[in-house]
């Protein structure tokens, strides 16, 4: 059975992605309109306001999930995800994510252990800090690992 | 309309939304995000991996949790959304999004709102938790 102390010691924190990203604003008013946003601030590009919509940066993602040489203790398996925008983001706005494990931590039920993995990452404009959007894994342990 | 922090009541529901989950709109929406596999938008393609049928992907409820919100509350701030992917939500198939509010904040003017997306069958297939800030 995985060391969830070793785990943690090992990967948590570590920045293990860097990519770069950038709003466009056709991608955004479709993003907006199939959700079903009605307000011109994320449907008119020509609106003093026009911005992404909040949870847009959720579009986007790393190279990888996990670290490269993270141990193989099971499939990882899409859980959830959150998003904490710190402000608008404008068409063309050119955005650098940055991504390292923020949480490890296990829930075992009367089918064994569940191991869940929050990848983070962080969207930075220049060296503003504008969304944080994390991506929560689970993993069904392997018997025996 | 504006609705401020002082127009909420806590525990007041949010108008109920009946989102387009249609091929053709989340066809948009994938192209939007980006997402470019046939399990979104190929009933086909989805069976053959094993799904019940296409399926909407979970950032397409999470952004149509935020969209139900801004129809309620106009200029709210979305602060935070958290959101569970609980089972899938199948392409043609008709659902609901339910609020909630359960926690007010005077200090901040923010409020949290409990979210849900169901089917027609009354089964809970994402969950979210918003944080917004009200004027």
């Amino acid at each position: 059975m995985m060391d969830l102390e070793e785990l943690k010691g090992d990967w948590l924190n570590l920045d293990f992605d860097e990519r770069e990203f950038e709003v466009k604003p056709d991608e955004a008013v479709d993003f907006a309109r199939a959700a079903g946003e009605t307000a011109p601030r994320f449907l008119d590009p020509s609106d003093p306001d026009f911005q992404a919509p909040a949870t847009f940066t959720a579009r986007f993602h790393g190279r990888r999930l996990l670290p490269e040489e993270f141990p193989k203790i099971g499939l990882p398996l899409d859980a959830g995800k959150a998003v904490m925008p710190k402000r608008p983001l404008r068409a063309g706005a050119k955005l650098i994510g940055k991504s390292h494990l923020h949480e490890i931590y296990e829930k075992t039920g009367r089918s064994g252990r569940m191991i869940f993995l929050v990848s983070r990452m962080e969207l930075f404009e220049g060296q503003e800090l504008v969304s944080i959007v994390d991506s929560r894994m689970v993993i069904r342990e392997k018997p025996g690992s | 309309m504006t609705r401020g922090f002082d127009d909420v009541e806590f525990g007041e529901d949010l108008p109920e939304l009946r989102p387009d989950t249609s091929v053709a709109n989340v066809t948009l929406f994938t192209k939007a995000a980006g997402m470019f596999t046939g399990r979104f938008t190929d009933h086909e393609a989805a069976r053959k991996q094993g799904l019940p049928g296409a399926i909407v992907p979970g950032i397409m409820s999470q952004a149509i949790f935020a969209a139900m919100i801004h129809r309620w509350a106009p200029e709210a701030e979305l602060q935070t959304i958290d959101t569970v992917f609980r089972a899938p939500v199948i392409v043609d198939q008709p659902h609901r999004v339910t609020g909630v509010v359960t926690d007010m904040d005077d200090e901040t003017r923010s409020v949290e709102i409990d979210l849900t997306l169901q089917n027609e069958a009354g089964e809970t297939r994402v969950l979210g938790t918003a944080t917004v800030r009200l004027p």
